[in-house]
């Protein structure tokens, strides 16, 4: 090998080498109402889980005051208390840091309606915390006395009781796959033991590449 | 022509011996980590917490590239201590810095390149930016509490990061090094029995405690966890929970050694150089200096546990830090060796190129003198030995159901072949429903620091 190639190479590779850039620094916007969100490339984000909690929780609260929008003497009936236990993740997908946030969102819509008044849940898991129950050992006659009962004690006696669940079931195609996501609500009546169940589903396609995301919007591809 | 250049050369072999002599001394590498981290090392282990703090303050002091892996040695000290918020703030400071440190810099990889990687500002290793996440954890429930579970979070989400972004270092068989990482089931325990505590969570306790059994089917208290959270609940009524940390031997630690290139790192260093030209790396190639990382020998195997007298358990290995230390390390070493061998090539070239420059042959004054000043380039090369010093060997844990009150906790280190020291007892109130958590720092035989707890 003669110098001169020796030492362009040399060169050469000591700028290689260093061309790893410089260090930048990390931005931040505040994301405007309309403004369209970020998607999760992973896993469901709040892409996902937004607009699924909108859907049953109006879809479900909506069917609920229609029962019951005629009040004794022509009043507005009393609004009814809610105990909104727990969101269950039976998904595939860990929830991570957003499990309490549909914890939250759902308790918030819940108080907007005005018709319901949620609990604290505060004194949900005071209660949950007092008589040892798991909450998804509070559908069991005794174990839901119990709890109610406990619960009367705190001064926070409610009339249903709320799980969420969120489900998840995946269809592979090759390196692609779709994700149908399903959040289902259950109120039940501790008083009657009525039940009612609101569901909303949203599907979600994750692609291995531009091209598989490409060829999945191509109206002939089957 | 040849006496033309020879003329116009006579003068320079002075100056070309004062460039390359400036270059030895500005460019040589630092002095190694590990001589600055013995000092701290002794004052921590010897229980003198004080004198590590001294040695660490000195360090501090000098704003060095080593600047966050002393601070990553105070959190320690200040674990030991029993400052949990103090030890937090540290290690969210250095986790914010690495994260910011870990991005490529144009300036620090040339300057490295024609000196060593202690040039480099340090951006910690993987286990390390890891487990600053799990020691955030453990800090903040020693304190309020308030972030313990979005750190726990953090662990494996910063596992996912490091080994989505190791894709692009594929090798030859398209395989990404380092998903042969093992994952550290720290994270998920810590964020599972933050979980359980809510009384409302236990599916999230119960995946939590799956991922635990899932990548570590060796902790005995794994199965029983995930029972509890399936099925169970978190403490029967009056009950609380205490939860004992432990800190257990000495902590993997880096030294230098020469190392011949392997045909793998020769392999790699030859992709590092001819990626920008049509050069080669030489047959053969003397030696480099590179880190070596060790694990101390260590006596304790855990700690024995007593509540008010009484043998309440003994504390079992959640993440065996030593071990993942030197896995991930022999997992990058050809890497690391192939860096030394491309940077080793660069120095010779360099001097070559000065040579060239100046027309010297090889039998000249000059050629001699650049050939002693490249030598002596080469010599001042100090392989990168930092790294976070006061880890322990072990961290183990320990969870143990006690009636809501006050008890005496003891924690005694054991070997293998029985007790090794003395028993340390620290008064613990037990809350109804609540976990109680507890850190003990057995480096050795003896206790550094102080037993502390998430109690005022």
């Amino acid at each position: 090998m003669n110098r001169r190639s020796f030492v362009s190479g040399a060169l050469a590779a000591l700028t290689a080498g260093s061309l790893g850039g410089c260090r930048g620094k990390q931005y931040a916007k505040v994301m405007h109402e309309g403004e369209p969100g970020m998607v999760g490339s992973h896993q469901a984000g709040g892409e996902t889980f937004k607009p699924l909690i909108d859907e049953a929780v109006a879809k479900l609260l909506g069917r609920q005051a229609e029962d019951r929008n005629v009040g004794p003497e022509g009043l507005p009936p009393p609004p009814r208390r809610i105990c909104f236990v727990a969101v269950e993740n039976k998904s595939s997908e860990e929830l991570g840091d957003f499990k309490d946030q549909i914890y939250e969102q759902i308790d918030a819509k819940i108080l907007e309606s005005q018709m319901f008044q949620p609990v604290s849940k505060r004194f949900v898991d005071a209660g949950l915390m007092q008589t040892r129950l798991r909450p998804d050992m509070l559908m069991v006659p005794d174990n839901m006395r119990m709890f109610a009962a406990t619960m009367e004690q705190q001064g926070q006696p409610f009339d249903y009781l709320l799980y969420a669940t969120i489900t998840s079931g995946t269809t592979r195609e090759n390196k692609d796959y779709q994700r149908d996501y399903l959040l289902t609500l259950d109120l039940v009546n501790v008083h009657t033991g009525q039940y009612d169940k609101q569901a909303a589903n949203l599907s979600k396609g994750y692609y291995h590449s531009r091209i598989g995301r490409l060829r999945s919007m191509n109206p002939l591809h089957q | 022509m040849n006496a033309c250049i020879h003329a116009r050369s006579a003068g320079r072999p002075a100056a070309a011996i004062v460039g390359v002599a400036i270059c030895c001394t500005l460019l040589a590498g630092c002095a190694t980590h590990e001589r600055r981290l013995l000092a701290i090392r002794d004052g921590f282990y010897a229980g003198d917490l004080p004198q590590a703090s001294t040695e660490l303050d000195e360090g501090l002091k000098r704003k060095s590239r080593d600047s966050e892996v002393l601070l990553l040695e105070r959190s320690i000290v200040q674990l030991a201590e029993g400052d949990a918020q103090g030890a937090e703030r540290t290690l969210r400071y250095v986790r914010d810095r690495f994260d910011y440190l870990e991005q490529a810099s144009l300036g620090e990889s040339a300057l490295a390149m024609l000196t060593d990687d202690t040039r480099k500002a340090y951006a910690g290793e993987d286990y390390e930016k890891v487990l600053i996440r799990a020691m955030l954890s453990i800090s903040s429930l020693l304190g309020d509490g308030q972030d313990a579970a979005a750190y726990a979070l953090q662990v494996a989400d910063k596992q996912n990061q490091i080994v989505m972004a190791a894709a692009k270092d594929a090798g030859e068989d398209g395989k990404n090094p380092k998903l042969a990482y093992k994952r550290v089931a720290l994270g998920p325990y810590l964020h599972g029995l933050i979980r359980e505590q809510t009384h409302a969570n236990y599916d999230d306790a119960a995946r939590d405690n799956a991922m635990v059994v899932s990548w570590l089917p060796g902790f005995p208290y794994g199965r029983q966890d995930l029972e509890r959270a399936q099925h169970g609940r978190h403490s029967a009524p009056g009950n609380g929970v205490l939860y004992v940390f432990a800190f257990v031997g000495r902590g993997p630690y880096k030294e230098e050694t020469l190392e011949l290139p392997t045909t793998v790192s020769l392999l790699v260093a030859d992709r590092i150089l001819s990626a920008a030209g049509n050069y080669s790396v030489p047959p053969t190639i003397a030696p480099v200096k590179v880190p070596r990382m060790v694990v101390p020998p260590n006596e304790v195997a855990r700690l024995q546990v007593s509540v008010d007298g009484r043998a309440a358990g003994a504390t079992e290995t959640i993440t065996d830090v030593g071990r993942m230390a030197v896995e991930q390390h022999e997992a990058n070493y050809p890497r690391i060796i192939a860096e030394a061998v491309a940077r080793r090539v660069i120095k010779k070239g360099v001097v070559l190129g000065a040579k060239e420059a100046l027309g010297a042959n090889e039998a000249t004054l000059a050629s001699l003198a650049l050939n002693v000043a490249g030598i002596a380039w080469e010599a001042t090369e100090a392989a990168d030995t930092r790294c976070w010093g006061l880890l322990p060997d072990k961290i183990q844990v320990l969870r143990i159901e006690l009636p809501a009150g006050e008890h005496q906790i003891g924690v005694a280190p054991v070997a293998q072949y029985g007790a090794v020291g003395a028993q340390r007892r620290q008064s613990v109130a037990i809350l109804d429903g609540r976990n109680t958590y507890l850190l003990a720092n057995f480096p050795d035989a003896r206790l550094v620091g102080i037993l502390s707890t998430n109690q005022p």
